[in-house]
Formats: structure tokens, C-alpha cells, sequence
């Protein structure tokens, strides 16, 4: 008897060791993709949008990378989404994590054409996990105690994170910026209060550390140009006419003279608005929305420093750090919370003029100023710059260091190797080749530099049997002390990035059969 | 998608040289492809560069010699092309000149690290290497440098005139030059010395005349004719300005209104209100002696009626009307005024002064001159002229990139030789450095050095001249410490580049390298180009 149709017309299905290879070559196809961005010789990709105007971004950020991809194979999809998790977890190794994953698969993929269960793989990868995290653990320094060695170790952290992005050239300054801008927010993960500021013109090496906020917006007319001991009020409110709208309402009349009386009763209605605003007590007044001509010129009556259209994100951000609230009734004055700052003043960057808040309630905020010669530059450096504050915030919550270029990797292979070894049964062929591809990553990172892998991996491997502080010095093309060239990462990063690149090669093994959903059909409209 | 696709993932799992072979190629594609923008702008280098005419797709045609503009009006696809394009646009916010020589300079130093890749260098290495010699040529150049004072005069406008010898208007450069060191000179701000915003420089084009009829103006033009209606006054001396944002017309609300009208003596009413409502504005205006009025554009309703403007008239009150929103702020800081928002702030504090309004003809066109302005704001107008709209926006282009020139000696009072003299220099100097690095990094060097004659070598070629000649004469006197020789295209020679006049700012030059160093090594980096959404 024939069974009736399952599924509907367009859905497929795909079973067992057809689904577990078309996992296997879209993952594959995903890390090779990206393996190439992988350290700090690592290449750029252009990605060209498809869509309107065809603008082009030149990135090494693995993690926008693979945002912008057209991805049709699902278990390419979920390496996208872990390398998501990881850019929002810890900010950085988003590539790693992508190849890491696509290391293990590689691997896997061989044991499963030696007739292993993928059961036994994946147990076999669990146990090297574990046994690689705790390898990870007893090496790990933390210099919680020490403040002065702690700050030294930002500092390198910050210098590897950013030496595989655009300001390589300049890490030196850059890590120094980020390493002031998170030991200002002491502790606290909260990000928001770093504002960056990206204004082209001048060199990477012209960017600064701002204390305060800063505000891309004009001051308006005949209004002052400096503020002390300012009270700010921020605000959403429409005065984005000179009068007072009233929606959908109508009046009929007989006469141009009560036009005119009408007229006058809504500029009278504006001008109540600014009085009751002004009423605060304030003298810096912060709009989101249009201020216009007639309100503006009633502030500037007051003395008052209004600044109109502030974007959104400027709006709460400046909220946040001057300690205000927005408003948008005026009726009130006691129950809105103002904000402070001590100084307001015009600054000129490059070529535009800015507004300048100093002194302001919340310490913590701080503003880096990014000068750059282009927007490619700029939005690059944005990205690789914020990698670096989301690790280094990260630091400072778990102070657990270790150190870089290919170290770790090295590390645990050696661990999981001798596991290997004591383990009996097929497992042990998955914990090996769970080292082979830890190993793969020190391989990856040399071959991008254009040096010679095999060489230096072979050499890494050896002095790791005697457990030093070798890695790939990447500058010299040879194996250093990494202790001494002064190249550390985050135990966190390292954590995050070993378990969800296992979870995510665990979770794509098990997958023995891939069901398409037929598309939606689109209604026709014609 | 199609990169994903493409790669064949089964023989990538152990060929691994493979992928690499696209890669490769994708990078000699960029590289070609960027070359070939950088070829397109080559011939246009230089005092005898030749201009190149775009038509746009709009049927418009414009004549420019301006690399920036050309670049800009390419509309080019491929990716690393685009990036050559911004590159030029850098240069342009950066130092305002020398947007041609950037993409040159990058296009060279593309075409020698094809040679290198093919060496089989790595990329990182060349991009290290390049990073290393344009700090070095950076250092060699500002070695170079003369020292400027702002109170020099005729070096300023020696280096704005080099600048303007390249373009369309060179015949007009002894004009054109010194008034862009004037209009740069007198917006400096004395707190502020080394800053020139040049938006405080405002270029009105007008059509007709010739080149020559170009002229500073200390105060204010509007490309706008006086307001004609029922024959209000043209020109009035000891002016007093009001520059209001509000309309004078008759009262509208936001709330959508309607005047309803039921016999005929109450419509000679309305008649008679409006007037009246009119009028009182009027009185208003009067009373506080204004004469001139700027009225602001305005979307919400008409700025003016013909009534408001017949009693304008007969107040005897200038109107120049629609004034655009983003002018105020220029104009109240020339004319030292405060815009007037409400006819119930209509004060006469709010008002500037000026010795003469008036409306001058310019063949058939007429513009609106306000001079001998009381206490006037750090600002200057250019009234440029020409015969022909090309004509016209390619002499704006010029002169914006003189005071760009200008600029960048205000904030970096350095100058340069120009007629390739420094490049060839640079050349020499990183040529012999070359020989003392070690490995690769020498290989790179040199090549760099190498690239940079590119710059003479198409000065003398678009000159007419013989390109080998010439270059090798250049070396030659470099050789025996001849540091400022150069081309002198007028002659077709090599003279004391200096002695010449043919002078630039310093920055122009270095940012020149430093940025097209920058895009080539991007351009390096680059090994995959993906599609995205």
C-alpha cells in the first residue's frame, strides 16, 4: 500500500547521509569564507550590497561578514547565529568561533566516512571540550589584586584585539583610548555611556578621548555659545511650526480679522509652551524634534541655549549621561527630573562645529572622537574599536588573562591529545581530532600571514611538549615567547568561543534529516 | 550567495591552493579595474593636462579638468574602482587640491605591486612595506619644506596660482589667485589663527560677462532681483536691514480654516481686514526706520503677497525675497544682525546696517549688492562670472580648490616645489633608502619609489615633452643635489622649480601619499568580494 503524500507539493526532504553532507559542505563553505580574515595578517572582504546605490563596505569583522549574507543552507545558518551570540556575549572572536566550528565539522566529516556514529563523535567532542576548558583554566593568570599589572594587561588585550583590524598601524594609540574609556565606566558593562563620534577628515591617528559628551548639532541664532554650570532639559515635543497645531480640528469664520485673532491664539499657545519650558529654570534646552524660527528666537530672548533635531540616540544618550529624563509636558516643572553638566561649549572638529558637554553627571561617559580619511575607513574603525571596548569591558568583570597567538589552541591540543591517548574505544578518535582542529587555528592564522604553516605549527607543537609560552609571532614570521611580545586575549573570549563553536558542530552532527518547508505561496494580486 | 556557491566545497576540504587561485584572482581584478580609473584621469595632470567632457545621464555636459569632479561623475560599478573614487573625494575634504595626483599616485603604485604580487610577495608584506615608505616619504618631504608667513603674500598667491594653472581658467590665474588669498586672509580669525572655515567664503555664480568680471565683494550679494512689484525702490543708501522669518501676508493657522462668506458687504470687509492687517505689519516695520527687508523662504505660506508688496513699495522699503532658511545664518553674521522671528520682536536693536542696497545689472541678469556694512561679520562673498554655464561652474571649481590651497597654508604654513620636483626627490631619497632594509621590505621600497616618477613622467608626457628624457634629466640634477628642480611645462624644460613660482602647500603633497598609500593597501587586503543584501 503506497503511503499518501506527507508533505506538501514544494517541500523536500533530505535523509540521512545526504542531509548530514549538505551540513557539512555549507558549513565548510561558511568558514572557508571567512578563515581568510583570521588574524592579525588576515584579508579584508569588499562586500558588495545587491540593493539600492550598490555600496560597498570593506570590513574583517567576521561577525558583519556573515550578517550580510544570503544564506540558503540552514547549517550555515547556524554558525551565523553563533557567531551573532558571540558578537553580542564578548564583542570579539566572532571569525574564530565561525572557524573553529567549521574545523571541528571538517573533522568530523572524516570520522563519519570511517563508519563512526555521530552519537560517538559527538560524546567523544564533549569530553575533549571540557577537558580544553580546564586545561584553559590552570593556565589562566588573573591579576585582580595587582591594579598596575591589571592596566598593563588591558592594554595588551586591547593591542591584540585591535592588531588584526584597520588600526594595526596605530594599535598603540587605540588601545590606549579604549583602555581609559572602559576604566572609566568601573566596571559597569554598560556601553551606551561611550558614545563614538566619527568625522572624516585628518588622520586615524588624530582621534581622541573626550571626557563629557558631544553633541553633532549647531547652536541656534543669536543664542550663547557657552554655558557654565548648565541645566539641561531634554526633550521630545513638536515645535517644529511656529504655532500650535491642533490636529483635525476646523474653524469656521466671516471675517479676516478673527483669522488673524486665531493666528495670534496659537503663536500665544507656542509662546506659553517656551514659557512654561523656560519656567525650569534652565538654560540649555535640547529638542528632539524641529524647533523653529519663532520658538528659537524666544529662547534666544531668554538666554536659553536651545539645539534642535538631536537624533534619537543623541536624545538618550544625552539623557543618560547628564542625568535627566526626557520630557514632553512642560506642565509640571518639579516632577521633571533636569539634567547638569558644568560646561557647554562650541567646539570646532575638522570642519564642523560641535557641541561640547563637560563635567556632567554621569563620570563614567566619555565621548572617542574618530577622524579617519574616509567612511570606509571610519566605519571600519568604528567596528574594530568596538570589538576591543566590548573585550576589554568584559575584562574587567572576569580578569582571567591568557595569552595569545595561538597559544591557547596549542594548549589544549596538547591536553586533549593525551586524553586521547588514555581514553579506550572510538571516542578517542573524536578527541583527537578535536585537537586536530584546535590546531587547525594556529594553522589558519600563520597561513594568512603568508608564512610557512606546516613549518611553524610543527615547531609550535614541539615546544608546547615541554609547556613554554610559545606562539606564532606573526611579525617575524617565527615562534616567539608570547609572554614577552606581550600578546594576551580574555580567558572569557577564549571560553565562549571553545563552547558554542563545540555546541554548534554537536548540534549540526545530530541533524540526520533536513526538511524544507514548502515557500508561501504569495498571494496573486493581478 | 554566489560566492558561497561558487566555491566547489567538496576539493576545497583538502586543495586548499585552489581557493587561493581565486583570491588571487579577485585581487588582480580589483587592481585592474582601479588602474583603469586611475589611467582615465591620468591624462588630465598638470598645467598642460588635457579636461575631459562628461555627459551625464541627464543630458547635462560638463567640462572639468577637476579629478574629484570626473571621478565623481564616472558612476563606476566595480567595487575598487569606487574606492579610487572615494579616495579622490578625501583628498578633496582633506586638502581641497591635488585630487587628480592622488588617484595617479595610487594608480602607479597598483601597477608596480601587480609586479611584486606576481613575484609572489605577499600581500601583507607589500602593504607593510608600503605603510613604512610613505611615513618615510613623509618625513623626506616635510624636510623639503619652506617655511611660510601668513603676511606673505605673494607666496600665497604663488601657490594658488599653481593650483590654477591646471585648470580651464589658467589665463585668469593673476585674477583669480590673489583674490583667493584675499577671501582666505580676511575670514582668518585672529583667536583662532590656523582655522579657515570656508563656509564663511560664499561663491555666487552668475552668468554672463567673462571670467575676468570675477570680483571680491567686502559684504553681501544675492543672486536675486529686488522685488519689482508696483516699482519699490532699487537702491537705498544708509541702509538698515531686517532679516524676518515671518510672512507677510495674510493670517493662516494651522487649523485648517475657512471664511465663510455670506453677503456681499461682508466680502468688501475682508477685503478692507486684510489691507488693514497688512498694513499694520507695515506700520510696524516702519516705525522702527528698517528700509531693507530679507524675507525667508518659507513653505508654510507665501512669504509676501503683491498687496504686502505694493505697501512695501510705497513704504519705500526694499524687499529681496525667498531667502533660504540655511543662508540666515550667513547672512546675520555678515550684516551683524539678528534674524526677527514674530513682528512682535520687530525692535530696532535687531537690524544691521549698511552704507549702500542695491540692485546692479549684470547684462540681463541683476543681483542685489549690499556694501559698506557696519561692523561687518568675518565673512566674504566671490562673485564669479562667465561666459557660458561650463565656463562658470568650472571657474567655481577652480577657485574652490585655490582656496582650499589657501586654506592649507593657513593650517600648515608650509610650502613645497611643485613640476614634479618633490616626488622626484622622494623618489632619489627612498631609492637609496631601499638599498639599506633587509629582505622583502627593500624589494617594496624601491618599487614604491619607482611608482612615485609617475608623477613626472605624465606632467612631461601630457606637456608634450619627451617623458624618458625629461625623467631621466630629473634624476640626473636631483643626483647632483639639485633638490627643487623640476618641469617647467611653460619653457618645456627643467629649471629651479622654486625660482619659478611654481609652488604648493605642503600638505597637499602628503596627504597626497599617505592617502593613496592607504587605498592601495585596502585595495591589497582585499581578497574576496561578497555579495550582500
Amino acid at each position: 500500500m503506497a503511503i499518501e503524500k506527507i508533505f506538501k507539493d514544494d517541500a523536500s526532504e533530505e535523509k540521512g547521509e545526504r542531509a548530514r553532507m549538505a551540513s557539512f559542505v555549507g558549513a565548510i563553505a561558511i568558514t572557508d569564507l571567512v578563515k581568510t580574515t583570521l588574524g592579525p595578517k588576515g584579508m579584508d572582504k569588499i562586500l558588495q550590497s545587491t540593493g539600492r546605490g550598490h555600496g560597498i563596505t570593506v570590513t574583517n569583522d567576521g561577525a558583519t561578514i556573515l550578517k550580510s549574507l544570503h544564506i540558503d543552507n540552514p547549517a550555515a545558518k547556524v554558525l551565523i547565529d553563533i557567531s551573532k551570540v558571540q558578537d553580542d556575549e564578548v564583542g570579539d572572536g566572532t571569525t574564530s568561533v565561525v572557524v573553529l566550528a567549521g574545523e571541528l565539522l571538517r573533522e568530523a566529516e572524516k570520522l563519519v566516512a570511517a563508519k563512526i556514529h555521530p552519537m560517538t563523535i559527538i560524546s567523544g567532542y564533549r569530553m575533549a571540550a571540557e577537558c580544553a576548558r580546564n586545561a584553559l583554566l590552570q593556565r589562566v593568570v588573573d591579576n585582580k589584586e595587582n591594579a598596575e599589572k591589571f592596566k598593563s594587561d588591558l592594554m595588551k588585550i586591547a593591542m591584540t584585539t585591535l592588531s588584526s583590524k584597520i588600526l594595526s598601524q596605530d594599535k598603540q594609540h587605540f588601545a590606549q583610548l579604549t583602555v581609559d574609556a572602559v576604566m572609566r565606566l568601573k566596571g559597569s558593562t554598560n556601553l551606551e555611556a561611550i558614545q563614538i563620534i566619527k568625522k572624516p577628515g585628518g588622520s586615524l591617528k588624530d582621534s581622541f578621548l573626550d571626557e563629557g559628551f558631544i553633541l553633532d548639532k549647531k547652536i541656534g541664532l543669536g543664542q550663547p555659545k557657552r554655558i557654565e554650570n548648565a541645566k539641561i532639559l531634554v526633550a521630545n515635543t513638536a515645535m517644529d511650526t511656529d504655532k500650535v497645531k491642533i490636529y483635525g480640528a476646523r474653524v469656521r469664520v466671516d471675517s479676516m480679522s478673527k483669522v488673524a485673532e486665531i493666528e495670534g491664539a496659537e503663536k500665544e499657545k507656542m509662546r506659553e509652551k517656551v514659557q512654561k519650558i523656560i519656567a525650569h529654570g534652565i538654560n540649555c534646552f535640547v529638542n528632539r524634534q524641529l524647533i523653529y524660527n519663532f520658538p528659537e528666537e524666544l529662547f534666544a530672548d531668554a538666554g536659553i541655549l536651545a539645539i534642535e533635531h538631536a537624533d534619537f540616540d543623541g536624545i538618550e544618550r544625552l539623557a543618560l549621561v547628564t542625568g535627566g529624563e526626557i520630557a514632553s509636558t512642560f506642565d509640571n516643572p518639579e516632577s521633571v527630573k533636569l539634567g547638569h553638566c558644568k560646561l557647554i561649549e562650541e567646539i570646532m572638529i575638522g570642519e564642523d562645529k560641535l557641541i561640547h558637554f563637560s563635567g556632567v553627571e554621569m563620570g563614567q561617559a566619555c565621548t572617542i572622537v574618530l577622524r579617519g580619511a574616509s567612511h570606509h575607513v571610519l566605519d571600519e574603525a568604528e567596528r574594530s574599536l568596538h570589538d576591543a571596548l566590548c573585550v576589554l569591558s568584559q575584562t574587567v568583570n572576569d580578569t582571567r588573562v591568557l595569552l595569545g597567538g595561538g597559544w591557547p589552541e596549542m594548549v589544549m591540543a596538547k591536553e586533549v591529545d593525551e586524553l586521547a591517548r588514555k581514553t579506550p574505544g572510538k571516542k578517542s578518535h573524536a578527541i583527537e581530532a578535536f585537537s586536530r582542529a584546535l590546531v587547525a587555528i594556529p594553522t589558519i592564522i600563520s597561513d594568512n600571514a603568508g608564512l610557512d604553516s606546516a613549518d611553524l605549527v610543527a615547531q609550535l607543537r614541539a615546544a608546547h611538549h615541554e609547556g613554554c609560552n610559545a606562539g606564532i609571532d606573526v611579525i617575524t614570521g617565527s615562534v616567539g615567547d608570547m609572554a614577552e611580545l606581550g600578546i594576551s586575549e580574555s580567558f572569557k573570549v577564549k571560553q565562549a568561543v571553545l563552547l558554542s563553536a563545540t555546541e554548534a558542530a554537536e548540534m549540526i552532527l545530530r541533524v540526520d534529516e533536513i526538511i524544507t518547508c514548502a515557500p508561501r505561496q504569495r498571494e496573486d494580486r493581478m | 550567495m554566489a560566492a558561497v556557491t561558487a566555491a566547489p566545497p567538496r576539493s576545497s576540504k583538502t586543495e586548499s591552493y585552489v581557493d587561493n587561485k581565486r583570491k588571487e584572482d579577485i585581487r588582480q581584478a580589483n587592481i585592474k579595474a582601479a588602474r583603469s580609473v586611475a589611467e582615465a584621469v591620468r591624462t588630465s595632470l598638470g598645467p598642460k593636462g588635457m579636461d575631459k567632457m562628461i555627459s551625464s545621464a541627464n543630458g547635462e555636459v560638463i567640462i572639468t579638468n577637476d579629478g574629484a569632479t570626473i571621478l565623481n561623475k564616472m558612476e563606476v560599478l566595480q567595487p575598487a574602482a569606487k574606492m579610487l573614487v572615494e579616495l579622490s573625494k578625501s583628498q578633496d575634504a582633506a586638502a581641497g587640491d591635488g585630487t587628480t595626483t592622488v588617484v595617479v599616485i595610487a594608480g602607479a603604485l597598483l601597477k608596480q605591486c601587480l609586479t611584486l604580487l606576481s613575484h609572489g610577495i605577499h600581500p601583507t608584506v607589500i602593504s607593510d612595506s608600503l605603510h613604512k615608505a610613505s611615513t618615510k616619504a613623509v618625513d623626506v618631504l616635510t624636510a623639503m619644506a619652506v617655511p611660510l608667513e601668513l603676511s606673505d603674500r605673494e607666496s600665497l598667491i604663488k601657490s594658488a596660482s599653481t593650483s590654477l594653472n591646471s585648470k580651464v581658467v589658467s589665463q585668469y590665474s593673476t585674477l583669480l589667485a590673489p583674490l583667493a588669498v584675499d577671501s582666505v586672509l580676511s575670514v582668518v580669525d585672529p583667536a583662532k589663527p590656523d582655522m579657515v572655515d570656508l563656509r564663511d567664503i560664499k561663491i555666487v555664480k552668475k552668468l554672463g560677462g567673462t571670467v575676468d568680471d570675477t570680483q571680491l565683494v567686502k559684504g553681501l550679494v544675492f543672486d536675486k532681483k529686488a522685488s519689482h512689484a508696483a516699482g519699490g525702490p532699487t537702491r537705498m543708501e544708509n541702509a538698515k536691514i531686517a532679516v524676518i522669518q515671518f510672512q507677510i501676508s495674510p493670517p493662516k493657522t494651522d487649523i485648517e480654516q475657512s471664511i465663510v462668506v455670506s453677503d456681499y458687504t461682508q466680502m468688501d470687509r475682508i477685503l478692507k481686514e486684510e489691507r488693514n492687517y497688512i498694513l499694520g505689519m507695515i506700520k510696524k516695520i516702519k516705525a522702527t526706520g528698517c528700509n531693507v527687508l530679507l524675507i525667508q523662504k518659507s513653505i508654510l505660506r507665501d512669504a509676501v503677497t503683491d498687496l504686502s508688496l505694493h505697501y512695501l513699495a510705497k513704504a519705500k522699503i526694499m524687499v529681496i525675497k525667498d531667502v533660504e532658511r540655511d543662508d540666515i545664518e550667513f547672512i546675520t553674521k555678515t550684516l551683524n544682525c539678528l534674524p526677527i522671528a514674530n513682528i512682535e520682536h520687530f525692535r530696532a536693536e535687531k537690524l544691521g546696517h549698511a552704507d549702500l542696497v542695491e540692485e546692479v545689472s549684470l547684462g540681463d541678469a541683476k543681483i542685489v549688492k549690499v556694501t559698506g556694512i557696519k561692523d561687518m561679520g568675518r565673512t566674504t562673498t566671490v562673485l564669479v562670472r562667465g561666459s557660458n554655464q561650463l565656463v562658470l561652474d568650472e571657474a567655481e571649481r577652480s577657485l574652490h580648490d585655490a582656496l582650499c590651497v589657501v586654506r592649507c597654508l593657513v593650517s600648515k604654513r608650509f610650502l613645497i616645489a611643485g613640476g614634479g620636483a618633490p616626488e622626484i626627490e622622494l623618489s632619489r631619497q627612498l631609492g637609496a633608502w631601499s638599498k639599506v632594509l633587509h629582505g622583502m621590505e627593500g624589494y617594496c621600497v624601491r618599487s614604491f619609489a619607482e611608482a612615485l616618477e609617475v608623477i613626472p613622467y605624465t606632467l612631461a608626457e601630457n606637456a608634450g615633452l619627451n617623458p624618458i628624457a625629461i625623467v631621466t634629466e630629473l634624476r640626473n640634477r636631483h643626483a647632483q643635489g639639485e633638490i627643487n628642480a623640476g618641469i617647467n611645462v611653460r619653457k618645456g624644460q627643467i629649471t629651479n622649480i622654486l625660482e619659478e613660482n611654481v609652488v604648493q602647500p605642503l600638505l597637499v603633497s602628503t596627504s597626497a601619499i599617505t592617502l593613496a598609500t592607504e587605498c592601495v593597501r585596502m585595495i591589497l587586503k582585499i581578497d574576496d568580494i561578497v555579495n550582500v543584501r
